[in-house]
């Protein structure tokens, strides 16, 4: 089983978290936009073969929503962190 | 008082007692086997047991029912394969025999010895390798009588449906060190990595540790150590230290990612979080391919050695050992020395390839020795009577007219090992063919993982203990104790002689199994690769061939060199299969465990149980569904008044001047508007305009709000606020999870008012609590809001209580109650309530696709707030208008009640019926004495109030007319009494 590495509480098995897909930002000023570029924040997603930054919950712990960057392919998690405006 | 001469009439087989052996000679223990008894002594396997009273046939195989003998007895092939009791497939090598234990054969029929089913060999040719594929499929209807009677003829034991469940458990272990396999090689692992401070769990499937030093002779080694290569000076430094916790009977089934193993002890699972991970799994002895390779009395050396070291047995009287290593030698050696007919030793090699310490002394002893000599054929019906030899000429080919036959009764094969390193394949490990070895060796792990002793092609055991001390040191500094041991990377490794023949197979023309697990011969493995199937990967799924209970452990290895014989590659091009999990077998029992669902229950739980509930599983809740009659339920809160227990309602408290901002932005309705003291329904929907969640909101005072969400949906509720929250919406808003702090029961009825006000100071009256209102007041001495709401149609007010007194107030409330007629009400009372008013229930009524403009919540949906979510989706949605509607129906025929689910349909023109709807909700409601329900449909028809439609009800159509609006008090009167 996966390990992840939760800012706050440390090492954990996978089970204790759950997967909010991969970093993307809800549009500033959606009422500007048009249905294809709506659609497109909705339903078109990256869907990368390779590292990305990723959404977890610490469901069963801490509560904390953070980024991990991890290998779609390997499955290797290079790091994890809390999420900053930056990050947006 | 049993003498020695009763002893040898019972257990023929047995050889005098000696050091190290396992049993306690001193008892004498009895068991059936197919119905006849013997004896054995403690320590004995079912197997030891058996071949000490001379039984040769334990199993008769999977596809031609031939008998078949001990081979391994290692746990690793399938001929041993019995029934005991209500148990299938177990391993009769490994099982300690128990007294009164009731083993039979299985996949006999009638029995072991006269099995009819054996003549399905004549008609073999009929059955060609992948014959299941191609045949019996047609006619098709024939298909279950074809089924049965394989099933009767193939598969292995019974398992019976009357067995009571067994006992089962899981084990959760953390360590730094996980070594698998307590040989010479995992035992000092083990202990060097101890000694720099790990903890070390030390798994073996054996009864003890030890390895093969257990029963082999250690070889003799050109070099001296200090360190002991004694197996009970190694077994003693084991129990000395702490940092080791040793589990025999224990096998390790697999690895997992971030080094998380499972292993299996009886009827327990482990599951094991390593930092770092020593393989010592040691390696599988390779079997030969010959004519009648699988007669009983064929078997493997180590086989031999186990049962006569461990268990004192000796499966035969005159021996003839095929070899190809100093293996074989040694097991000559052994046997000889302990006065067995050694009755010749068939070497491929030439004299001088064999470099053995003990030629000598057999030559001198008179053992025949056939150098330059292979095994043709095993010679028997249904043990081994003698054997055919012939010679290899100088092109290595044999010389068929220098065949001759030996009379014996065993033979015994050593002609090379397979290294077990599915655990370093998992990992991630990667092997190669070594030509010069003739074995596919480890070349590489992954960080962390370290392959030792046999599994990494070392034999000799001064050399094995000397790499594992090294692996021992790195597994320990991988995990944080002590330094790399740098000199371990530099080793130029050690230099091992060959073991292993590449022969594989020797030609002839009766059967040569290649796999004992489901009866496949080499010439089945040539017909599936000139059938096409000439990948290693396709040739195994076609042939199944390692996909039986051995899992490769006899057959991956000689099939590999069959396909890359018959497609003219090498081994290293023909490549392996992949090597998965389980790597023994594991009964579904413990892979299952105990059954640990995890249900909450609410305070009132017991007070549920005590008066009659019938508990129904609803989310993550165990909830009361009835007391006994939920009609009758649903009548007392029409009528007088009722107590439900809604505790598993998400509550959830928002404080912060940021709160009205967040409701605005989270809920389609609106929110900066609701003054303290007042409740508003509430619908939340996500950025594709669809429904999630509903509930009511309550305003409570300044900066404090409190939530309720719907019992399922709360974790996810939670949840998806702290995502928003944390997300950069969560300035000025702070966000507690209340679920389990505050119980909340549903007071309903016209008489709840009443019921209240015996317990409380507060003034109930309509026009100072009216409808959708919040209340702090003290319910019977306890602090509590009171949300006056009602979701089954009825005055009705909700009490949140602090859980610790929950029972408290149910008790008062029930007590209260008493003088107006009070019952409890279970989910299923509350579902025809809220059915009658026509309220939804999110995730029931509504799915993945339900919008609130479709969903009949238009009303709700505020498009004039700036941006929320769900706003884009849903300004679309209205602008398009909705294609169907979720809708009240009533039934035509009063006592017709469609499932929840059916579909609603028309007629087409050519007879068929055109889905066009489906039914949510449906109940007979008992105070309207009507069928009614919800459903959706298109706009067109669900738009028109009394539009008849057709519901597809089993074998028949059942006519329902649409409904506007609640079924049951439509203006909402009773609510604000």
């Amino acid at each position: 089983m996966l390990l992840l590495t939760c800012p706050n509480c440390g090492d954990r098995n996978v089970s204790e978290f759950h997967f909010g897909g991969e970093l993307s930002s809800r549009p500033k000023d959606p009422s500007a936009l048009s249905d294809a570029e709506w659609a497109n924040y909705l339903y078109m997603h990256n869907n990368v073969m390779d590292a990305q930054t990723e959404w977890w919950h610490h469901n069963a712990g801490c509560g904390l929503w953070f980024l991990a960057d991890r290998h779609t392919q390997t499955n290797e998690v290079i790091k994890t962190y809390p999420y900053t405006k930056r990050d947006a | 008082m049993r003498t020695e001469q009763d002893t040898l009439t019972i257990m023929p087989n047995r050889l005098q007692a000696k050091q190290g052996e396992v049993i306690d000679r001193s008892t004498t223990i009895r068991f059936t086997f197919d119905g006849r008894e013997y004896s054995a002594h403690p320590g004995d396997t079912v197997a030891s047991a058996l071949t000490a009273a001379g039984v040769k046939v334990l199993s008769r195989s999977f596809k031609y029912h031939r008998p078949r003998g001990l081979l391994c007895c290692a746990g690793h092939c399938p001929n041993c394969l019995v029934q005991i009791g209500d148990e299938p497939n177990v391993r009769a090598c490994t099982r300690p025999v128990e007294a009164g234990m009731e083993v039979q054969a299985q996949n006999v029929w009638p029995s072991l010895k006269r099995d009819l089913l054996s003549l399905t060999e004549l008609g073999s040719r009929f059955m060609p390798v992948g014959f299941y594929y191609k045949t019996f499929i047609r006619p098709q209807k024939l298909w279950p009588l074809y089924e049965h009677t394989l099933r009767h003829a193939a598969g292995l034991g019974e398992a019976h449906i009357d067995t009571p469940p067994g006992e089962f458990d899981k084990q959760y272990l953390h360590t730094d060190v996980v070594v698998a396999g307590g040989g010479p090689a995992g035992i000092s692992a083990a202990l060097t990595a101890a000694e720099a401070g790990a903890q070390v769990l030390l798994f073996d499937e054996n009864p003890t540790l030890g390895g093969h030093l257990r029963f082999t002779i250690p070889l003799e080694s050109p070099s001296s150590t200090e360190v002991s290569k004694d197996s009970p000076e190694l077994l003693e430094a084991v129990n000395q230290q702490p940092n080791i916790t040793v589990f025999t009977d224990t096998s390790v089934l697999g690895w997992y990612q971030d080094n998380w193993l499972c292993a299996v002890k009886g009827t327990r699972l482990l599951k094991i979080r390593t930092k770092s991970m020593v393989v010592a799994t040691g390696a599988y002895e390779m079997p030969l391919i010959f004519d009648n390779n699988d007669l009983p009395g064929v078997m493997l050396g180590g086989a031999v050695q186990r049962l006569v070291h461990l268990f004192g047995v000796l499966p035969g009287k005159q021996v003839v050992i095929v070899t190809a290593n100093e293996d074989g030698w040694d097991l000559a050696a052994d046997l000889h020395s302990l006065g067995v007919n050694v009755a010749a030793i068939v070497d491929e090699r030439e004299p001088n390839a064999c470099a053995s310490p003990y030629r000598d002394g057999l030559v001198n002893a008179g053992v025949p020795v056939f150098y330059r000599h292979i095994i043709l054929e095993a010679i028997g019906s249904s043990a081994v009577r003698g054997v055919m030899i012939a010679r290899l000429d100088e092109h290595s080919k044999i010389s068929r007219v220098t065949t001759q036959s030996l009379q014996c009764d065993l033979i015994v094969t050593s002609i090379g090992w397979t290294p077990a390193t599915e655990l370093a394949y998992m990992a991630g490990g990667k092997s190669e063919y070594n030509s010069d070895r003739a074995e596919i060796l480890p070349v590489s792990t992954p960080p962390g993982i370290y392959v030792v002793g046999r599994a990494a092609g070392i034999h000799v055991v001064d050399s094995q203990i000397t790499e594992a001390q090294q692996a021992g040191s790195n597994a320990a500094a991988f995990a944080g104790f002590g330094e790399f041991d740098e000199a371990a990377a530099q080793s130029p490794g050690v230099i091992e002689p060959r073991r292993t023949s590449d022969r594989v197979c020797v030609p002839g023309n009766k059967k040569r199994f290649v796999c004992y697990c489901e009866d496949v011969t080499d010439q089945d493995v040539e017909t599936a690769i000139a059938e096409g199937y000439d990948s290693i990967e396709l040739l195994k799924r076609y042939s199944t061939i390692s996909m039986g209970p051995c899992q490769g452990a006899m057959c991956s290895m000689n099939t590999i060199h069959l396909c890359a014989r018959a497609n003219g590659s090498t081994v290293q091009e023909t490549g392996t299969t992949t090597a998965r999990p389980p790597i023994t077998p594991v009964t579904l029992g413990a892979l299952a465990g105990q059954n640990m669902e995890p249900v909450q229950i609410t305070p009132i739980h017991q007070w549920h149980l005590d008066h009659s509930a019938d508990m129904m599983v609803a989310g993550l809740w165990l909830r009361p569904n009835h007391y006994g009659n939920p009609v009758a339920e649903a009548l007392c809160v029409r009528n007088r008044v009722g107590l439900i227990d809604v505790s598993p309602l998400g509550k959830l408290q928002l404080t912060g001047p940021g709160v009205p901002e967040l409701l605005e932005r989270i809920y389609i309705n609106q929110w900066r508007n609701l003054r303290a003291g007042r409740v508003r329904y509430g619908v939340m929907c996500n950025d594709e305009g669809v429904v999630l969640n509903d509930g009511v909101c309550a305003h409570l005072r300044d900066d404090t709000w409190y939530m309720t969400t719907t019992s399922t949906g709360a974790t996810t509720v939670f949840e998806w606020l702290q995502w928003w929250l944390q997300s950069g919406w969560g300035e000025g808003v702070h966000l507690t999870d209340l679920t389990d702090n505050y119980s909340a029961f549903n007071v309903a009825g016209p008489q709840s008012r009443a019921v209240l006000e015996k317990l409380t100071d507060r003034n109930l009256a309509n026009k100072a609590f009216p409808y959708m209102r919040i209340r702090s007041a003290r319910i019977a001495g306890v602090l509590c809001r009171l949300l006056r709401i009602g979701f089954t149609g009825e005055l009705s007010y909700e009490v949140h209580c602090p859980s610790g007194y929950a029972v408290h107030v149910w008790e008062a409330l029930m007590d209260a109650g008493r003088e107006f007629g009070i019952a409890p009400f279970g989910v299923e009372a509350q579902r025809i309530l809220r059915l009658e008013k026509g309220h939804i229930i999110v995730g029931q009524d509504t799915d993945a696709m339900s919008d609130p403009l479709s969903a009949n919540m238009a009303w709700a949906v505020k498009l004039d707030k700036p941006d929320f979510l769900g706003k884009p989706s849903l300004m679309r949605i209205f602008a398009e208008g909705p294609k169907q509607l979720l809708v009240g129906f009533k039934m035509v025929e009063p006592d017709v009640v469609p499932a929840e689910g059916l579909q609603i349909v028309v007629p087409e023109m050519d007879g068929q019926l055109e889905i066009i709807g489906w039914v949510t909700s449906s109940r007979f409601s008992p105070t309207l004495e009507e069928v009614i329900g919800l459903c959706w449909l298109p706009t067109e028809i669900a738009s028109q109030n009394g539009t008849s439609f057709s519901i597809r009800m089993d074998g028949h159509i059942a006519e329902a007319r649409v409904h506007h609006g609640a079924f049951y008090d439509p203006d909402g009167e009773r609510l604000r009494m």
